[in-house]
């Protein structure tokens, strides 16, 4: 007979509460791991989908999420006459407040070179991409729209056109994807005091009208970067020297972007995440070799007395070594379950990725064996004579 | 009795260390008891009756002294008792004052872990285990878990435990304490019927008078010495 498994359904009630203890403990440090992973995932989203061989940026700057970028307005023009470069595209993107059905909401305007990039490059979850060089956009569900909500952004009205899921910066708020010049004309916004101060320290005429696009107020470039996809076969060294030999531009790689983001702009936070989640499993780890240590202690009676009735080592350290892996792994099970059925409501995105829910499995595993053995080596010590104590 | 002793026990001593002091628990005890005999030993609280019992059944080394069972030298000053564990199971029985039945197997299945301690396969253990139970007229209570059993009840189940194996040495300390004159009197009379069928030999410690009668003989122990009295002597 198994007695670990006759003793667990004994005690049922006990076996499930401490198996749903555990369970919330590992729920815990899935949660601490995939937030890391659903933060460099978020992070690294844009830059991983665009499809940008090069990013080139402001001169002397590593723009645009490691530090701000503001480039000519034609420098798209200049990259694209580069031996080598096949296609450009300009960039931005810059965080917005807004108003929608009288709640306030975050949306981190996105801008896309239109006609050139529609938004090809990421799914939909509804509607369609941009169809059109004004006062379109496509948001992300987390923002809060419905498909077909109009929204006032500066001084237009636009309409959501598609919907995305999953689509966020490296803060977590929601990315709505509207043409560059939709994206330029929102990031200008300025209130009308605003331009006649600015006027007024120029010494320019009061006439001159202030929505023209040659504003009197001085202002900088709203483009960012330019995304530069090159040619098969391009020498990306010589493209990167041709522009840097400008002056005004700086050129990154995607892999540079990449290690920007991650391990400069990111990296107390990442750090922070890690920190916190290795202390989750340390906790989860003492508390777990705690509930094993102390089930053993516990069952010091029966494990005398099965020494007196003559039972060998092995199926003492069986009975233990199974007990706890049960408990593990319906803690593990649990704690699956409970993961996919929280998380998804949490604001932030958390990642389980296989590999890493394989990895606690495995250190799981390796806890329920270190604290059995806790327990094993304290119950060899149990002399057979302790059934009479 | 005639033959060589089943059980024999000499000059063993049992002495603990206390502060400067030297307990004798037990003082140079020596013993022979034979296949079907049922033995009784008696005498006051610490005069030695649990420490012999100890000794007797591998639980304990003597600190001075040795134990033969079957003519084998098992026990000695320093004998690894651990590794006996296999010899224990298929020699001594035990039963103690408490059943020490485990709470969540069955009479049955209680009986049965003997067994297949001792590599019985589980349905052969089974069967068996009914078997025993329904010797000691426990047919009526093989699915039932220790809490659904009274006192007597569970030391019988107890009993049918030591008996699984089939051991020619069974010993108990104290298996009537904790019931009553009259199911006391059934569990002796029950040893007294093994000691016969099983032709096994079987030393119960006791403090109940009453059951004396039931016993071959008595040894009675006084500051850990053996004191013979009764029919035959120690």
């Amino acid at each position: 007979m198994n007695l670990a498994i006759k003793d667990i359904r004994f005690s049922l009630a006990r076996f499930a509460l401490t198996a749903l203890g555990i369970g919330f403990l590992l729920m815990g440090a899935i949660g601490a791991i995939g937030l890391y992973r659903g933060i460099v995932a978020d992070a690294l989203l844009v830059i991983d989908r665009i499809g940008a061989d090069l990013w080139v940026v402001q001169g002397e700057r590593v723009g645009p999420f490691a530090e701000g970028s503001s480039i000519s307005a034609t420098m798209d023009r200049r990259v694209e006459g580069v031996p080598g470069v096949a296609e450009v595209r300009r960039f931005v993107q810059f965080s917005q407040q807004f108003a929608y059905a009288g709640k306030p909401r975050r949306a981190t305007i996105t801008g896309l070179d239109y006609p050139k990039d529609r938004g090809g490059w990421f799914a939909l979850t509804a509607g369609r991409h941009l169809d059109a060089a004004h006062f379109e956009a496509v948001a992300d569900v987390s923002i809060g729209l419905p498909l077909g909500a109009k929204v006032r952004l500066a001084k237009d009205d636009y309409t959501i056109v598609g919907l995305t899921r999953g689509l966020v910066d490296s803060a977590g708020d929601g990315l709505m994807f509207v043409s560059i010049n939709d994206a330029m004309a929102i990031a200008s916004r300025r209130p009308s005091e605003q331009v006649l101060l600015a006027r007024e320290a120029n010494g320019t005429a009061a006439s001159q009208p202030a929505d023209t696009g040659q504003s009197s107020v001085s202002q900088d470039s709203k483009i960012a970067a330019v995304l530069v996809s090159l040619q098969p076969g391009a020498d990306v060294a010589q493209v990167k020297a041709a522009v840097m030999h400008w002056g005004d531009a700086n050129v990154i790689s995607r892999a540079e972007q990449r290690d920007l983001l991650l391990n400069q702009r990111l990296w107390r936070l990442r750090i922070q995440i890690l920190a916190f989640a290795s202390v989750l499993l340390l906790v989860t780890a003492i508390v777990i070799s705690l509930i094993l240590y102390t089930m053993t202690m516990e069952k010091l009676h029966q494990i005398a007395l099965m020494k007196l009735l003559g039972a060998a080592n092995a199926r003492i350290v069986s009975m233990i070594l199974q007990q706890a892996a049960l408990i593990g792994l319906f803690g593990f099970v649990l704690a699956l379950l409970l993961s996919n059925t929280v998380f998804p409501w949490f604001p932030r995105r958390i990642v389980m990725l296989p590999r890493d829910l394989a990895l606690l499995f495995a250190i799981l595993c390796g806890i329920c064996v270190v604290a059995s053995w806790f327990g094993i080596s304290r119950a060899l010590k149990v002399r057979a004579q302790e059934v009479l104590s | 009795m005639n033959g060589a002793p089943l059980l024999s026990v000499r000059g063993a001593s049992r002495h603990y260390q206390s502060g400067d002091t030297i307990v004798r628990a037990l003082d140079d005890a020596s013993l022979d008891a034979h296949a079907g005999e049922l033995i009784g030993i008696t005498g006051p609280s610490g005069s030695g009756k649990s420490t012999l019992l100890l000794i007797c059944g591998l639980l304990e080394p003597p600190t001075f002294g040795e134990v033969r069972i079957r003519g084998q030298l098992v026990s000695y000053p320093d004998a690894d008792l651990d590794g006996l564990r296999g010899f224990r199971r298929d020699n001594i029985g035990f039963v103690f004052q408490k059943a020490n039945l485990i709470p969540f197997l069955t009479a049955a299945e209680n009986v049965a872990v003997a067994l297949e301690i001792a590599n019985i396969a589980p349905p052969e253990a089974h069967g068996y285990a009914v078997e025993l139970l329904q010797a000691l007229d426990l047919g009526h209570r093989i699915d039932n878990r220790p809490s659904r059993l009274s006192g007597g009840e569970q030391q019988r189940v107890a009993i049918a435990r030591a008996l699984a194996n089939d051991p020619p040495l069974i010993l108990a300390d104290e298996p009537t304490a904790a019931l009553d004159s009259v199911r006391g009197r059934q569990v002796m009379e029950l040893f007294r019927r093994i000691a016969i069928e099983r032709a096994a030999c079987v030393m119960v410690v006791t403090h109940d008078p009453r059951s004396l009668d039931l016993f071959d003989r008595v040894i009675e122990l006084e500051d850990g010495r053996i004191v013979p009295i009764g029919k035959g002597g120690g």
